[in-house]
């Protein structure tokens, strides 16, 4: 029993390590972050440059969701502020919560506020606050100090008027300021969003954040993934861990795993979200990693949901849904409940099934199709109609709901022949 | 005169220093004579007196005209007993002091009384001094000190001050200090019974004097220091109520712009040493000269400073002797020993002679203030006085001195004391690190100063480079100044209180309400908060290189020396607004200026608008206000009344109630206050922005220029050609008369503007400023793009520069910017990153933007449904031996490209009937897939 203890324990830490460092993005983008090549340089080079040399930029980060480009630029910034303790302020904004003009530049006078210990108003109208923003800009150029403004999800702020971007983007070419305005946004096309003059004053510089090659892939699961040979964690055990860990990285079968993986999901964060699965499927008892793990993530990683739903449908539903599709192939476009009825109703007078149900059975089947969302209204118009009266769609294929058919246990093979006729 | 080359970046080629023969005669040293004195308070005392009958004096003199040889025997008596040195000056004093004086000062005592002996002072008057006196020592009992001790203090630093003067001064001083200990006496008396009135009034002080200022100043001496100018800035407040009351009682101060006071000239802004307190130094007499620190000669010979220890040598002291100054920074033998580590002492002076301090070395050794002045005026009682800004050494700070800072380094402070003329001892320069590194032999009183420190908060700030809003208010005050019209002066310095009272809100926080830092009310209350505690290094150590120099200049917002290029519409323009202004009618005048935005537009106006304001102050223009609106600046459009009332005015108010007013002025003509009859500018930027449905705006603010007496002239600036068109044609027709084109801007324009600001930086190649201004020429025409070009090219030229210097240390890379470059800044610039992100996604997204081209190239059509192309998909798979992966994996892998834009698709939950477009064109994508690696196949498809 002691023993079992023991062992257990080694490896309950490794997990929780492991855990504790897939969910550290320090911990993920530091090693990518040596080159000169990389974006984490790249970018310290600008800020930095910025500080030392009190001049004004503008960054868009751009990337795909996932790639790591908040991460990097948190990453920078810490670093930054550690090197530059004093002369760095950050504010940070989010397009999904401060589009609106007003509101952004009130939060902006907020952090100001916070960050030089003022006294904040709230009830400050736009104006005070943008003639606020401009006087501190200027007050921290002359004190050295950089502000520096990030605005995630920049293409929600590339909206309306865009009068935070002009005033922000003036100032800083007009006063005797030191500011760098940085962009995060996953749309490649966001410059394009800009108003002429907003755009012009933008500096332009981009970052563009890939995912990873296959070699850095490779290097990156390794790092994250072997354990440390000189922390509290046995030796042996260690040893062994990481061991059998190097056979699973180069065995065949685990890289077409990955690379089934990557097929779809391709970014660093969607990989490490995948690791993080398949160390949780980690078995405590054995202790160490297994393929098994991975595949059991992948497998998760890859279920066809609309499938699944179909699995879990009545018989009644499956028949409406046949219906429906039968409607499609004869060209009629636009249905209801009650034309898909009297589609139920011809199908059962020339087949004589035994699954007939009374209409209203037949509309709560219709119902839960809807809250499944296999099928769908086909506008939002209507809504004080009842539902039988509304048109709706097929939300799913007809290649699919044959699949679906076939997987069905239970499903009469009526239907099989139904939906091939 | 000795100079200083300061480090790095403010390098000046070294000059000779000169011989004590080029020394001004302004800068001799009028006061020496006089007794111990510091800004404070009991030295006023005595020194007011002195002052006192100095005035008296040539106001005698003046008025006894008939006698002109006797008075100036009198002056003479006074000059002998005072010490030679003065007597050439206080000479001179009188006459140009004459026209500034006022009637007040006939009360003051008779000449006979002066000419009987210095010691005896009218009873009023000391009665006076002794009640202001007592006033302001509340002060320091307010700080936990009594009176007596402080006063005995003073006491023995007087006994002991006076104990090394010099025989002729002597018995002067002994009596004046005799009397003195007399005046405290009484005072002291005086004291206890005005304490009790007094304890509201302390109480105030208390609230005022301790803020929550965040630290306890440091070391016990600077203690000291600070609190004693704590008092006198108390002092300030309050002998300035008291004035303002005695105002009433129908006596005023007279405040000037200059006044010429023992000889020297002192204007408002001039930097000043002050005497702080005498008995640190034994050596009364001021050297003119700096002495050689190995001869102790004051020679003519040609003298050098060591930039390390500001030591003066002589050429042909030094071992081995030079024959002329070298270029560069120059560091004495004993410095450069010391830094070896050597144990080095200078040469001691010889016996029975005392090195001399010099002024320069005193004030960096803190036995000397140095102030700014800010303002100058003549007390009721006839004593001048002045407002002055304290500048600090580094060591004074909290931080102390740090090792980057320069040896003649100062901090201007945001602490004002009140200080009576008597104290200065003579003018020094305190100058803008530009002027500092110009400065090549001022003299040795010179200093740099960069930055301003805040007192309170022991934070550090730049100095703005233009104070251009102080500037004016002086400029507006000047001309009330110079005519000294007494019954002018009353409102003036009513002003001139209210000032005080906000600047001294702005300094102390109060303790019982803050207002918010970015409401309308509280003004950027506590924003001077905002400073760094130390001056960073990277500021001054770094000695920037040729890119980083050229990346500076190239900055937007780094203001141009010449604007080039745009002459011809500049010229256009000036003829415009001189044309409105100078016409006596005035009758308002509207163009309208439109470009593609970087043209210049803006900037050509502001610059215009500087000529003329400098024309404005040569007196060749009349005045006019200038009001500058941005349209996309504004809240809502009607906002624009709110701006353009405030700014004419001061007054803020709501839009509506701004229109009125504003219709009133420029409509019906009324007049209001005294500017209103001044032709008006109105530069509203981004009109196009103020446009409303009913366009109100516009035609308000374009109907005032047209009535008869407005003297309104709009200046409006957009982008589109045909604005005037858009609009309704009652707009139009009062708009679109004249107008102003900038066309975007040819290659050789842009190569140009690149050009001008990078002359004499050595840091592009010439086909590269030309490659990117052809590129920016080509799209756009937008001065700011080619800039930024050139910018974003220096940083990658620095970048791989640093980096390559960091792996490999040899340098053979050269610091210059190449073509590559900046065609890696176009690229960034111009170039949609798309077909990179294309190359490097996932398989299964390269299939489906294959699938999708394949299928819209089949289909002919813009867009695709989700269904359509997951069966071409699926085709597509099978047939080249990839599994097809499922639906609902291939719905999520479209949707992430819809979030990169790469296609255009509807949300996901439409799934089969998702509706997909490609966002580029058909051929980028080909372009990106058409040599991927993994599937080779995919390009039989494209």
């Amino acid at each position: 029993m002691g023993r079992e203890k023991e062992k257990e324990k080694p490896s309950e830490k490794a997990l929780n390590l492991l855990r504790s460092r897939l969910s550290d993005p320090n911990f993920i983008f530091r090693p990518l972050s040596d080159s000169p090549d990389s974006n984490y340089s790249k970018l310290k080079f600008i800020i930095s440059t910025s500080v030392t040399e009190a001049c004004n930029n503008s960054i868009l980060l751009l990337g795909p969701r996932g790639s790591g480009k908040v991460a990097v630029l948190e990453l920078v910034l810490s670093d930054l502020l550690q090197q530059y303790p004093e002369a760095i302020s950050v504010i940070r904004l989010n397009g999904l919560l401060h589009s609106d003009d007003n509101c952004a530049l009130k939060e902006i006078a907020r952090q100001l506020c916070m960050e030089h210990q003022l006294l904040f108003s709230k009830v400050a109208s736009f104006d005070d606050n943008s003639q606020f923003m401009i006087a501190m800009l200027r007050e921290c150029g002359l004190a050295h100090k950089t502000i520096i403004f990030v605005l995630d999800e920049f293409d929600f702020f590339a909206q309306g008027k865009q009068r935070l971007l002009y005033s922000l983007l003036d100032a800083m070419q007009s006063v005797n300021s030191q500011a760098v305005v940085i962009g995060v946004s996953c749309r490649l096309d966001v410059d394009q969003l800009l108003e002429k003059r907003v755009r012009s004053r933008f500096s332009h510089r981009k970052l563009l954040f890939l995912s990873p090659s296959k070699e850095d892939t490779e290097r990156f699961m390794e790092h994250i993934l072997s354990l440390p040979m000189d922390s509290s964690l046995p030796h042996n055990y260690a040893a062994e861990f990481n061991g059998r860990l190097k056979k699973i990285l180069s065995d065949e079968r685990f890289k077409e795993l990955i690379d089934t993986y990557l097929s779809f999901n391709f970014t660093i964060g969607h990989l490490v979200r995948f690791l993080f699965q398949a160390v949780s499927y980690m078995d405590l008892n054995a202790g160490f990693l297994s393929l098994g793990n991975f595949k059991t993530a992948l497998s998760s990683n890859q279920r066809q949901l609309k499938l699944e739903s179909i699995r879990d449908c009545s018989v009644l539903e499956l028949y409406m849904m046949v219906c429906m599709k039968r409607l499609e192939v004869k060209e009629q476009t636009s249905y209801n409940f009650y034309s898909v009825m009297t589609e139920y109703k011809s199908i059962h007078d020339s087949f004589q099934t035994s699954d007939y149900y009374a209409a209203n059975v037949c509309l709560r089947a219709f119902e839960h199709l809807l809250q499944c969302q296999l099928i769908s209204f086909i506008d939002n118009k209507g809504h004080n109609q009842s539902v039988e009266f509304r048109p709706v769609k097929l939300l799913i294929s007809s290649a699919e709901l044959h699949l679906g058919l076939k997987s069905y246990q239970q499903c009469p093979a009526i239907l099989l022949k139904l939906m091939d006729r | 005169m000795p100079t200083e080359t300061p480090r790095k970046q403010f390098q000046s080629p070294k000059k000779p220093k000169q011989s004590p023969n080029n020394v001004k005669s302004q800068s001799s040293t009028p006061s020496i004579h006089l007794s111990p004195q510091t800004p404070q308070l009991p030295l006023r005392r005595s020194s007011r007196r002195s002052l006192q009958l100095f005035t008296s004096k040539t106001v005698d003199e003046m008025l006894d005209l008939s006698t002109p040889r006797k008075a100036l025997e009198a002056l003479d008596g006074i000059g002998k007993c005072s010490g030679n040195n003065r007597k050439g000056s206080s000479v001179r004093t009188p006459r140009t002091l004459k026209c500034k004086f006022n009637e007040e000062d006939r009360e003051i005592p008779e000449m006979g009384k002066v000419g009987e002996g210095n010691g005896e002072v009218s009873p009023e008057a000391l009665e006076s001094k002794k009640r202001k006196n007592g006033l302001s020592e509340e002060g320091s009992v307010k700080m936990g000190k009594s009176p007596k001790c402080k006063l005995n203090e003073d006491l023995g630093k007087l006994g002991e001050g006076n104990g090394d003067v010099v025989s002729p001064e002597k018995r002067k001083k002994g009596l004046r200090n005799e009397e003195s200990v007399k005046t405290r006496k009484s005072l002291r008396c005086k004291l206890s019974e005005e304490e009790m009135e007094i304890p509201d009034l302390g109480k105030l002080g208390d609230a005022t004097f301790f803020p929550v200022s965040p630290q306890a100043l440091e070391s016990k001496k600077r203690k000291k220091g600070g609190e004693k100018r704590a008092v006198t800035r108390a002092m300030a407040t309050r002998s300035l109520k008291k004035v303002n009351k005695e105002e009433k009682k129908g006596r005023k101060r007279v405040y000037y712009k200059k006044v010429v006071y023992d000889g020297g000239e002192f204007e408002v802004g001039d930097d000043v040493y002050v005497k702080r307190r005498e008995d640190a130094s034994s050596d009364d007499e001021v050297p003119e000269m700096e002495e050689c620190r190995v001869c102790f000669k004051v020679g003519k010979g040609v003298m050098i400073e060591c930039d390390d220890c500001l030591g003066g040598f002589h050429l042909k002291c030094l071992t081995p002797p030079l024959k002329e100054v070298p270029d560069g920074d120059w560091v004495c033998g004993f410095c450069q020993a010391r830094k070896l580590g050597k144990d080095v002492e200078f040469p001691k002076p010889p016996e029975g002679k005392k090195r001399v301090r010099t002024l320069r070395e005193k004030l960096l050794a803190s036995d000397l203030w140095a102030a700014r002045i800010e303002s100058l005026w003549k007390e009721v009682d006839g004593s001048y006085w002045f407002r002055g800004r304290w500048y600090i050494i580094p060591e004074e700070t909290a931080s102390g001195r740090q090792p980057h800072n320069l040896k003649r380094e100062l901090y201007r402070t945001n602490d004002f004391a009140d200080i009576e003329m008597e104290s200065i001892i003579r003018q020094c320069d305190v100058m803008s690190p530009k002027e500092y590194a110009k400065a090549n032999d001022q003299g040795d009183d010179v200093f740099l100063c960069e930055y301003e420190y805040d007192i309170q908060w022991h934070s550090f700030k730049r100095l703005a480079e233009i104070d251009n809003d102080e500037d004016g208010e002086c400029a507006n005050g000047d001309e009330d100044w110079n005519s000294c019209k007494e019954d002018d002066s009353d409102t003036d310095e009513d002003m001139e209180y209210e000032e005080e009272n906000e600047r001294n809100a702005h300094a102390r926080p109060s303790t019982t309400h803050q207002l918010a830092a970015n409401s309308r009310k509280g003004r950027f209350f506590g924003i001077q908060k905002v400073g760094t505690k130390m001056i960073p290094e990277h500021v001054r150590c770094h000695k920037q290189t040729e890119l980083e120099r050229a990346k500076a200049t190239l900055l937007l917002a780094t203001l141009p020396k010449s604007l080039p290029c745009r002459n011809k519409e500049m010229e256009e323009i000036t003829t415009f607004v001189k044309g409105a202004i100078c016409d006596d009618q005035c009758l308002g005048r509207c163009l309208y200026i439109h470009g593609v935005p970087g043209t210049g537009k803006t900037m050509s106006v502001l610059a215009v608008m500087r000529n003329i304001k400098s024309e404005v102050d040569a007196g060749s223009i009349r005045p006019y206000c200038f009001v500058e609106v941005n349209g996309l600046k504004l809240a809502a459009p009607e906002n624009i009344y709110t701006v353009i009332y405030e700014a004419l005015t001061g007054h803020r108010v709501s839009w509506k109630k701004a229109l009125q007013l504003l219709n009133e002025r420029f409509s019906d003509g009324k007049k209001i206050a005294k500017g209103d009859d001044r032709p008006c500018i109105l530069l509203i930027d981004e009109l196009d922005l103020l446009v409303t449905r009913n366009q109100s705006v516009l035609y308000n603010i374009l109907d005032w220029p047209t009535k008869p007496h407005s003297k309104l002239i709009v200046i409006g600036i957009a982008n589109t050609m045909d604005l005037p068109e858009k609009l309704l044609p009652r707009i139009s027709s009062r708009m679109g008369i004249q107008r102003l084109c900038f066309g975007p801007y040819n290659y050789q324009q842009l190569q140009e503007i690149i050009s001008s600001r990078l002359k004499g930086i050595d840091a592009f190649e010439k086909q590269a400023v030309e490659f990117a201004s052809r590129k920016v020429a080509a799209i756009s025409g937008d001065a700011r793009r080619a800039l930024e070009i050139c910018r974003r090219a220096a940083e990658i030229a620095d970048y791989n520069m640093k980096n390559q210097i960091s792996s490999v240390n040899s340098s053979t890379v050269k610091d210059v910017v190449t073509m590559a470059d900046v065609d890696a800044a176009i690229q960034e610039m111009f170039q949609a990153p798309h077909v990179q992100v294309m190359k490097s996604c996932s398989k299964l997204s390269k299939i489906f933007l294959t699938a999708m081209v394949y299928e819209l190239y089949k289909t002919g059509m813009g867009e695709t449904t989700f269904e359509k192309l997951a069966m071409t998909c699926s085709c597509l798979c099978t047939s080249n031996g990839e599994a097809f992966p499922g639906w609902d994996t291939l719905l999520k892998v479209g949707c992430k490209l819809g979030e990169c834009r790469i296609i255009l698709c509807e949300a996901g939950d439409r799934h089969r009937v998702q509706k997909l477009q490609l966002n580029f064109p058909s051929d980028d994508v080909a372009f990106a897939l058409k040599d991927s690696k993994d599937l080779p196949w995919l390009a039989k498809y494209l």
